[in-house]
């Protein structure tokens, strides 16, 4: 058998094939609770949105059309990602995301 | 037989179990710590627990469990049409169907079906797509649809402020049934649909009786909702309230606890008065005894429940009362919990 193939093919349209980062995604207690108990995922992502859309309670931090809810909070390495794009904002091997609800209510 | 009464409050579930007395009660809770529960029900098909909940960060979800709470499972997809504008703003309630399904009405005016068992939810697109939905307004406590009524030939559905509708095909059509329903807030006091009913019951007994509590007064219908009648006043200290409960062995007999008025919710007469008919709500009589004489308490329309047996109802400050005998005399069962959104009743 050929096996001088045996690596990534190349891409024909010329586009990086980046590998997924593996980032750290912490759930606040309540969250950490839908998801079994469960506080920490490691979860393969190239970007926030990608990230949370792999997370259990991915319908809790995220509405019906897929944005993120507006009383949500994510924090990628300690910094309060927000905004129109944040869902695209890329993530690096090792990025810790927090996930934090606003401060809120009574 | 012992009762399980699951009360959903502001921060959370509580379980409340007596036995055939009544007298003595156990608590459990809080569980779904975190979460506005604001109906629980024990499915009487399967004992499957059932918790309609909502938090002010991660939305609205349906809760269920097959042990009781020990371990919970959450409803995977609530649907929306993608057309539609609309979000899901809150889960109301939870009604067991008449053969397998699940119905769960919501914030805006919004109706659901599960055939899974509460895992994926189907929109009702007739409710979704009334032609009446556009003189709809939400209320006070949002544009939530509250209750449903489930019988072989008929469906009700009571959303405040849209008013009761009845479909005859199953959830193909609504139809208004608002007739001599007042609604005192709007420049045409009796309009087609825009009434801000609190609470719609059927009696089991008599399906084509149907009672209600609204914004504007108490009132009962005998031809299925299609003309109501004004029930207020004969010993009633006001209209206004939330709370209804049904004797499901006499469709003669109805409870209501009377608020102020629609600018004071807190019960009439500086008094916490349940009030009792007992002829179809010509008269209407204190049913108070054991009830604090001086209080300025207040019961939301999910917090009444009847299970044939004993009444109970729980007040925002709390308190859980039970009329072991079906209002004769009542005790406090629960004390100092949540401020107290539903309450129900189920076997044990």
């Amino acid at each position: 058998m050929d096996r001088s193939g045996a690596g990534p093919a190349a891409d024909p349209l010329g586009r990086s094939r980046r590998r997924l980062s593996v980032a750290v995604v912490h759930l606040p207690a309540i969250l950490a609770a839908e998801a079994g108990g469960q506080k920490r995922f490691d979860v393969g992502a190239r970007t926030v949105g990608e990230a949370l859309r792999e997370l259990p309670v991915r319908n809790l931090v995220l509405d019906e059309a897929g944005q993120l809810r507006r009383l949500v909070n994510v924090y990628v390495d300690g910094v309060d990602v927000r905004g129109r794009g944040l869902l695209e904002v890329p993530l690096r091997d090792d990025s810790e995301v927090r996930i934090i609800g606003a401060v809120a209510g009574g | 037989m012992g009762v399980l009464l699951p009360v959903g409050t502001r921060k959370g579930l509580f379980l409340l179990r007596s036995d055939d007395d009544r007298e003595n009660w156990d608590v459990e809770g809080p569980l779904l710590p975190g979460w506005g529960v604001y109906h629980a029900i024990v499915d009487p098909r399967d004992g499957v627990l059932y918790a309609a909940s909502n938090n002010p960060v991660y939305g609205a979800t349906v809760h269920r469990s097959s042990d009781l709470g020990q371990n919970w499972e959450r409803a995977e997809e609530i649907g929306l049409p993608e057309e539609s504008e609309l979000k899901l703003l809150a889960a109301w309630h939870v009604e067991p169907g008449q053969d397998s399904e699940l119905w769960l009405g919501a914030d805006p005016g919004l109706l659901f079906r599960s055939d899974d068992g509460g895992v994926t939810w189907t929109v009702n697109r007739a409710l979704l797509e009334h032609p009446t939905r556009e003189r709809w307004q939400p209320g006070a406590g949002g544009m939530c649809t509250h209750s449903i009524q489930l019988l072989d030939d008929a469906m009700y559905v009571a959303i405040s402020a849209a008013g009761s509708f009845r479909s005859d095909d199953g959830g193909d059509s609504w139809t208004p049934i608002n007739r001599n329903v007042a609604a005192e807030f709007m420049p045409d006091p009796y309009p087609e649909v825009g009434q801000c009913v609190h609470k719609l019951l059927v009696h089991p007994q008599r399906p084509e009786r149907l009672w209600q509590q609204n914004h504007c007064g108490v009132y009962r219908s005998d031809d299925r909702g299609d003309t109501w009648e004004r029930l207020d006043g004969n010993g009633l200290p006001s209209g206004f309230g939330f709370g209804l409960a049904l004797d499901p062995a006499d469709p003669d007999v109805a409870y209501v606890i009377p608020e102020e008025s629609q600018e004071r919710h807190y019960t009439s007469d500086g008094r916490l008065g349940v009030y009792r008919t007992s002829d179809g709500g010509a008269s209407w009589e204190l049913a108070a005894s054991g009830l604090p004489d001086r209080a300025w308490a207040a019961v939301l329309r999910e917090g009444f429940a009847f299970d044939g047996t004993g009444l109970y109802f729980g007040t925002q400050g709390g308190s859980v009362w039970a009329s072991p005998q079906g209002g004769g005399e009542w005790i406090e069962a629960a004390r100092d919990l949540p401020p107290i959104l539903s309450v129900e009743a189920a076997a044990a």
